[in-house]
């Protein structure tokens, strides 16, 4: 019973860390109908942004957010205005794009850095709480509860807000928000950047958990696929409790069978999944034509 | 009077010219191509093994070079192995190099040497471990230091005459967690520790994780669950990293702690912190302050180092690099050639004991051309610096072995 609350949990963590990084994917996704292979790139940045304020700004990983935040959406904004929107007629282009995009911020961040694995550290990072016999990183349980205050406050904003609703129906159709007066290339660029802030968010987060390398963001954004394809392409709630999915399956496979297994399994289940139900468990049939859903 | 001081004028150039031209006919630079990842993320440790090759050349240059020739490296990066293969198809082709040599990484050194061998020249190994190079056989291929049989061998030597008499137990009554990579780097080092540790009574249970992977809380918890008294692991720095922080996130606290091959580095010093590392043991490359008796000019080298860098070695690779490029020089000297068959028919016929070079290395080639006297060390973190507590030999003067349990 030990082993099965631990395993428990290191799901559950490890599909909190998941649904963070998943859901600016979505959203993504769900509003431009791109797949963004450069979304874990923006991790990356993140998690260097904060070492950056770390090292030079001596900030504590939590606070870096201050800075990191508000620059990985500028660059996500610019991203979108420069890179994609010139493709906005050629929606394969775009996939193609933002793959190009991965590999160039990767090889900048390996040009700078030299591939040194540089490591951040947080009075929180060594620490871990007891939860009925459970050891729980404290990083991890803050990250979990990261991933669903942002879940459940990007939910609010898209059915509340104004700029939320606006987001929406460009999604559902961008010719009849045009026609409401909506500027959807505006949309677009905020939609965007409120992407890559969330990868930076999720990149500060992580920060403390991990040692520091250019190709990290690739590490993150193969499971962000599976998360998002399980889940449900362009529902938040979708990202959410895909991260839990996988995160749990990843944990389960890899105690009860082989860590070196897991990776198969959790790609085994994506094609089942896919195969009986291919929007995904809370994405509706046709999600790349529906586009987003704020639920 | 113009015309003959004209011609007196050509006459001495045309000379000097061909002086100059007789010179380089006569000796022409013996260049040395060397492979490694020089971009990328293991360009750091690249760049670090050729520190080792320049220091080595340049002194072997202050003293006439080798065969009467000023001696050259001439780098070729490459960070995969159709990279490496390219890399000495143009040493070989563009810049005329007499032999090559390398290597950071295992699958590059296969695919580099197997090219070389193709465009009949030397490949002289002095890093990369995997044992499968050597027993591929290649006529062109030697290496010079120590193979993961070598780093197996010396971490169970270390279990078995360090952890456990501190452990007070019998060997039966120990349990050992190997965990490893998946990759051949970190399985062939594994299966060969379990063969050795079983041979010796040990209790023994092996784990394996991806060095991708994101979270390796899983292989923590079922290690944890094994109860070992020791935990031998062989990764990357990066995995080791994760590794080691998760280990403490969960609590798990074996009597003891044995990494392999990584975990040496500021990387880890600075993800893990000093109080959680106090007490690690560490097999690797002997480092530049080892004992004097052990390895005779290895405070040298490090003076040389920093001299020429103006800091301490990033890694303890740059003096086995180091080390392996002097015996390539004295080696073609003893051939007297380039050829690949007369310098492994020289090497093959050297002999001399452990404690020859800076690494505490001597030399004696078994019939795959592995040096069989090329042997790491087992280091300690203490109080965040890393000092060589096995063998006893190699220890500095003032060191001794900590406890071996983290705080």
């Amino acid at each position: 019973m030990a082993d099965l609350g631990n395993i428990l949990a290191v799901g559950i963590l490890l599909g909190g860390i998941y649904a963070l990084v998943s859901v600016g994917l979505n959203l993504i996704f769900g509003v431009i109908r791109v797949v963004n292979f450069a979304q874990g790139e923006f991790v990356m940045l993140g998690m260097y942004g904060t070492y950056a304020a770390y090292s030079v700004l001596h900030l504590d990983p939590y606070l870096a957010l201050i800075v990191v935040l508000p620059a990985l959406f500028i660059l996500g904004a610019v991203v979108q205005r420069l890179v994609l929107a010139p493709l906005r007629t050629e929606p394969t282009m775009q996939i193609f794009a933002t793959f190009g995009l991965l590999m160039l911020l990767e090889n900048l961040v390996l040009a700078a850095t030299g591939g040194t694995a540089y490591s951040v550290t947080s009075p929180v990072s060594q620490t871990s709480v007891d939860i009925f016999g459970v050891q729980v990183g404290m990083v991890r349980l803050i990250a979990l509860a990261a991933a669903t205050a942002v879940a459940a406050a990007l939910g609010l904003f898209l059915q509340r807000s104004m700029l939320g609703r606006a987001i929406r129906a460009v999604a559902q159709d961008r010719s009849a928000a045009r026609l409401m007066g909506i500027d959807v290339d505006r949309i677009y660029m905020l939609t965007f950047g409120i992407g890559a802030a969330l990868a930076g968010l999720a990149g500060c987060l992580l920060t403390p958990i991990y040692s520091l390398s250019p190709q990290i963001g690739t590490s993150f954004v193969l499971p962000a696929f599976a998360v998002v394809v399980l889940g449900g392409l362009g529902s938040v709630l979708g990202a959410y409790v895909g991260g839990f999915i996988v995160g749990l399956t990843e944990a389960f496979a890899g105690y009860y069978l082989d860590p070196s297994l897991k990776y198969a399994v959790l790609f085994g289940v994506f094609i089942i999944v896919l195969i009986i139900r291919p929007s995904g468990l809370f994405g509706q049939i046709g999600a790349e034509e529906v586009g987003l859903r704020g639920e | 009077m113009r015309a003959p001081l004209a011609r007196r004028l050509a006459s001495m150039t045309a000379a000097a010219l061909l002086s100059t031209g007789f010179a380089r006919a006569q000796s022409p630079d013996l260049k040395i191509g060397v492979v490694n990842p020089y971009s990328g993320p293991m360009a750091m440790y690249g760049d670090e093994m050729t520190r080792g090759y320049d220091i080595a050349v340049e002194q072997a240059n202050a003293h006439g070079g080798v065969l009467g020739r000023k001696i050259v490296v001439i780098r070729g990066s490459a960070t995969s192995a159709q990279e490496a293969i390219a890399a000495v198809e143009q040493l070989v082709g563009r810049d005329k190099v007499d032999l090559l040599s390398g290597t950071y990484v295992t699958a590059l050194s296969n695919a580099a040497s197997e090219a070389a061998l193709n465009d009949g020249k030397l490949y002289w190994e002095t890093n990369a471990l995997s044992k499968d190079l050597t027993d591929r056989g290649l006529p062109n291929f030697a290496r010079s230091g120590p193979d993961s049989t070598a780093f197996a061998r010396r971490s169970v030597e270390g279990v078995m005459q360090l952890v456990i008499p501190k452990l007070g137990k019998q060997p039966k009554d120990v349990k050992v967690w190997i965990e490893h990579e998946d990759s051949s780097y970190g399985t062939s080092i594994a299966t060969e520790q379990q063969r050795l540790l079983k041979e010796a009574g040990v209790q023994v249970s092996v784990g394996s994780h991806s060095a991708k992977s994101i979270d390796l809380s899983d292989s923590i918890l079922r290690a944890k669950n094994a109860g070992p008294d020791l935990w031998l692991s062989t990764a990357y720095v990066t995995d080791h990293n994760l590794l080691l922080r998760t280990a403490r996130e969960q609590g798990f606290k074996p009597a003891a702690m044995m990494l392999v091959g990584t975990g040496d580095t500021p990387e880890t010093l600075e993800a893990v912190g000093k109080d959680s590392l106090n007490g690690i043991l560490l097999v690797s490359y002997p480092r530049a302050d080892i004992g004097p008796s052990y390895g005779p000019g290895a405070a040298a080298f490090l003076a040389a180092y920093k001299t020429k860098y103006n800091r301490d070695p990033i890694a303890p690779q740059a003096m086995s690099a180091y080390v392996g490029m002097k015996m390539l020089i004295e080696t073609i000297a003893a051939a007297q050639s380039t050829d690949y068959e007369k310098v492994i028919a020289a090497a093959a016929k050297t002999d001399k004991p452990l404690g020859s070079y800076e690494t505490g290395y001597g030399v004696k080639y078994d019939s795959t051309m592995q040096n069989t006297r090329a042997l790491p060390v087992i280091a300690q973190w203490q109080d965040g610096q890393v000092h060589a507590v096995f063998p006893k030999e190699a220890l500095a003067p003032g060191v001794t072995l900590m406890e071996l349990a983290r705080k």
